[in-house]
């Protein structure tokens, strides 16, 4: 093969590093041919846009030996397939980062995103990765926890040639050919890439890193924030149980008077009475359980309730959290129960009068009551990593599910 | 005295404070428009024209009515807009009236005036705005009237097209939760809305979507196409023909069931008719069927829009091949496949041609597996055809991996 003349892009080791990544990362391959390549000289190394082009630097192309730039292609990639710039260009509205330093950290929390796995014995890792260690970080997170911890400074400012394009942080560069520019993927065409993508790993997840598979399972179905999940729960129960506003037969409505000898429904309001049944086997945290509980005090007010008319049913390995928090709020708290769950249930529900709605807050580890309660009810799951070597006794052992009468909201960290 | 406000004096004589006001309002009101593609509303118009109910969630004020205005004025139908938490749920069952003797004749159920104005013009459009902060029993009512077209003993004329809006749920003021059912019945369109249209529609340029028509001619082969489209993936995936939802995050929204894919063949007639985009085609698919499986569908839609391996094989030099690479990997991966099902020595020819057309028109790395492929099919007694040497250059390229490679896993080994 003939060298190529100095200073123009050698396609052919830049496709021949194509094909070593799509190799050595099969379940990429889709999204790396999806890739369209337009050379130029002001990117520092390589760089992609939000429609999927490729911009690349032939001197940079010339220097680095093909192992390194496949690693450089699924860097790339990754920044697109975990939608990097769309996330960016989230959290900037919601934290108000508006700068440029902003930008460049969201790009270097998203290397440490992708980087912290990307590379193995098949794929190495190019010279001057940016690594959640780097800034003092354990690995495997997400690029938006990331971005809270990286602070600008010393260690930032050897990095700022580091530049993945506006791909990786939603910030135009000079160089983006644009929306309009040739080559450009729809937003439909790049969800069908990723779905692709995320099919193939989902098929055989064997052959994909951890974090690749949790991308799969949630990139069509992100986990979504478990207060306003929570709240939208406890609200439906709320005001499906007879309580809050509805219409009622009880007493006659104003209009009546216009429809002689008619009885019409009138609008009157029962205040919900809730219970939060708390169980918690000493592996909640604090925090975690402080903020549940608090949640469902707030929402259970805000749709009408009184402060008297919430009630905790406390467990006894919870007592100590739970005590200050419901003295602090005015609620009424309920003697302790066993650790069993069910035995949270049936003390909840003998309460007088009955509530319209219990809330369990749980890490699922109990049995569950076996019949539906009298009344609707919502858990708050604490999500708990099975850990089956722990339980040596009994390999078999799996805790039961919540049942599937219940309203089950997963209540973890807030992405 | 001091009480007079400088703009009365400086207005002409006989000019009143209102008339000045009235001024500066028109001139506030005066505003252009320009011509901007909208999905959304592209996706709305089609699925109100295909006649399936449609539960618009927004967040309120981002434009739900005015867009429900221009879909008015642009289908010709009048809009009557029922804002759902103000009325009560005999609004929408009917109003009991007492008649003489009620043992006999049994109380009629009085449809309210706008209902009766509905009916009388027999076409129109009606939007039940503010659904989700109805209390329930108007909910329940107002679901009646979407499901079953009736309100109190009137029923609704096909002329009329209905549209309801919601907040979602996380946002909802109160308990607005739509059972799967339910759910199930209505096309889902996300509506959010544009930054830059805002910008600019404050700034006095609103945006005039060019809004989708049927293309007569093309009616047939878009329930053709949108039949085949549906029958085809429900073929291989039995499985997302009924799928209801078991997670909390999924609840109230779009889901598949035979009825919810027979609204989608319906909409992927309507899209074809009017020509529209995937992306148009995208909100409708997956607001009616849900991600995953609306995603299925669209990447089938993809396969089928890709050319036939059997086409290609007939005339390999007029092959026209996708220009994007993923395409055409599996365009090309689909010859191959073709050539391994029935093999013979013209088929397998007319595939090394393809191959060769690949790497003159596009990159070469894409033809490195279909080309190993398609050397490991060969009969002994075939002869290797003459085109065969063009295909140095992607045989070089993957040795130049295999070093690459080599050098990776020596280096491996020394870093332990």
């Amino acid at each position: 093969m003939i060298a190529a003349a100095p200073g123009a892009l050698d396609l052919d080791k830049l496709y021949a590093a194509r094909l070593y990544a799509a190799r050595a990362r099969p379940y990429l391959a889709t999204a790396l041919y999806a890739l369209h390549v337009v050379e130029s000289r002001t990117v520092s190394t390589m760089a992609v846009d939000r429609y999927w082009r490729c911009y690349v630097s032939p001197v940079f192309v010339a220097r680095t030996p093909e192992e390194e730039l496949a690693s450089v292609w699924v860097h790339e990639v990754s920044h697109l397939l975990r939608d990097h710039h769309g996330r960016g260009d989230r959290v900037a509205r919601e934290r108000g980062l508006t700068g440029r330093g902003d930008r460049l950290r969201m790009n270097l929390a998203a290397d440490c995103e992708i980087n912290d796995d990307a590379f193995d014995d098949d794929l190495p890792r190019p010279e001057g990765a940016v690594l959640p260690g780097l800034f003092g970080l354990s690995e495997g997170e997400l690029m938006e926890t990331y971005l809270r911890e990286i602070v600008m400074g010393l260690v930032t400012r050897d990095l700022a040639w580091l530049d993945c394009g506006s791909g990786a942080d939603g910030l135009e560069r000079e160089w983006d050919l644009g929306p309009d520019g040739a080559h450009g993927l729809s937003e439909q065409e790049r969800d069908a890439v990723r779905f692709r993508v995320a099919q193939g790993i989902r098929g055989r997840p064997g052959h994909a890193s951890k974090s690749w598979r949790r991308w799969a399972e949630e990139v069509f179905h992100p986990p979504q924030p478990w207060r306003q999940l929570l709240g939208a729960a406890v609200r439906s129960a709320v005001a499906g149980a007879g309580g809050a506003d509805d219409y009622t037969y009880g007493r006659p409505a104003r209009r009546s008077a216009g429809v002689p000898g008619v009885v019409l429904p009138s609008l009157r309001r029962k205040p919900p009475r809730v219970a939060v049944v708390v169980d918690t086997s000493a592996s909640v945290s604090d925090a975690e359980l402080g903020s549940a509980l608090l949640e469902v005090a707030a929402i259970s007010r805000a749709v009408g309730g009184r402060r008297d008319l919430v009630t905790v049913v406390s467990c006894d390995a919870a007592a100590r959290i739970v005590q200050p928090l419901c003295d602090g709020e005015g609620i009424t708290l309920l003697g302790g129960g066993g650790t069993d769950l069910r035995s949270g249930f049936a003390k909840a529900l003998r309460g007088s009068p009955r509530p319209d709605v219990v809330v369990a807050l749980t890490d699922g580890q109990t049995p569950w009551p076996s019949a539906r309660p009298s009344c609707r009810t919502v858990v708050g799951l604490f999500p708990r990593i099975h850990d089956y070597s722990a339980n040596e006794d009994d390999p078999d052992y799996v805790p039961d599910l919540p049942p599937d009468w219940a309203h089950v909201v997963t209540i973890g960290p807030t992405p | 005295m001091p009480t007079r406000t400088p703009l009365d004096t400086t207005a002409p004589r006989g000019t009143s404070q209102l008339e000045v006001a009235a001024e500066l309002l028109a001139l506030l009101r005066d505003t252009a428009t320009e011509p901007r593609p909208d999905i959304q509303l592209e996706a709305l118009t089609l699925a109100v024209a295909a006649d399936l109910p449609v539960l618009l969630w927004g967040e309120p004020g981002i434009g739900k009515t005015a867009a429900l205005t221009q879909l008015a004025e642009t289908l010709d139908l009048p809009l009557t807009t029922v804002i759902a938490s103000v009325h009560e749920p005999s609004d929408f069952s009917g109003l009991p009236i007492v008649g003489d003797d009620p043992a006999t004749d049994g109380v009629p159920m009085a449809p309210p005036e706008w209902a009766v104005r509905l009916v009388r013009a027999g076409r129109g459009l009606l939007f039940l705005d503010e659904l989700s902060t109805a209390p329930p029993a108007v909910q329940a009512a107002l679901l009646r009237l979407v499901l079953e077209r009736r309100v109190g003993a009137l029923q609704l004329p096909p002329g009329i097209r209905i549209v309801a809006a919601a907040n979602p749920r996380a946002s909802a003021a109160d308990g607005w939760e739509l059972s799967p059912p339910m759910a199930n019945r209505f096309v889902h369109l996300q509506w959010v809305h544009d930054h830059d249209v805002v910008v600019r529609g404050l700034g006095g340029t609103w945006p005039r979507a060019t809004l989708p028509v049927l293309d007569p001619t093309r009616l047939a082969e878009a329930v053709a196409f949108a039949r085949r489209a549906v029958c085809g993936l429900l073929t291989t995936r039995p499985k997302l023909v009924h799928l209801l939802p078991t997670s909390e995050t999924r609840r109230g929204g779009a889901w598949p069931s035979p009825r919810s894919w027979d609204m989608t063949v319906s909409l992927i007639a309507f899209a074809t008719a009017a020509g529209s985009s995937r992306e148009v085609l995208s909100l409708l698919v997956r607001g009616t069927v849900g991600d995953g499986p609306g995603l299925e569908l669209l990447a089938a839609l993809d396969r089928m829009d890709l050319p036939d391996p059997e086409d290609l094989l007939a005339d390999p030099t007029r092959a026209i091949l996708p220009e994007r690479g993923d395409l055409r990997q599996a365009v090309l991966d689909g010859v191959v496949e073709a050539v391994r099902k029935r093999p013979d020595k013209p088929r397998w020819d007319a595939a090394w041609a393809i191959l060769v057309r690949a790497l003159d028109t596009g990159a070469p790395d894409l033809v490195v597996v279909p080309a190993t492929t398609l050397a490991s099919l060969r009969d002994q007694d075939w002869e290797v055809p003459a085109s065969i040497e063009r295909l140095a250059g992607a045989v070089s390229l993957s040795r130049r991996a295999d070093r690459a490679a080599a050098r990776t896993a020596v280096a491996a080994r020394a870093g332990r």
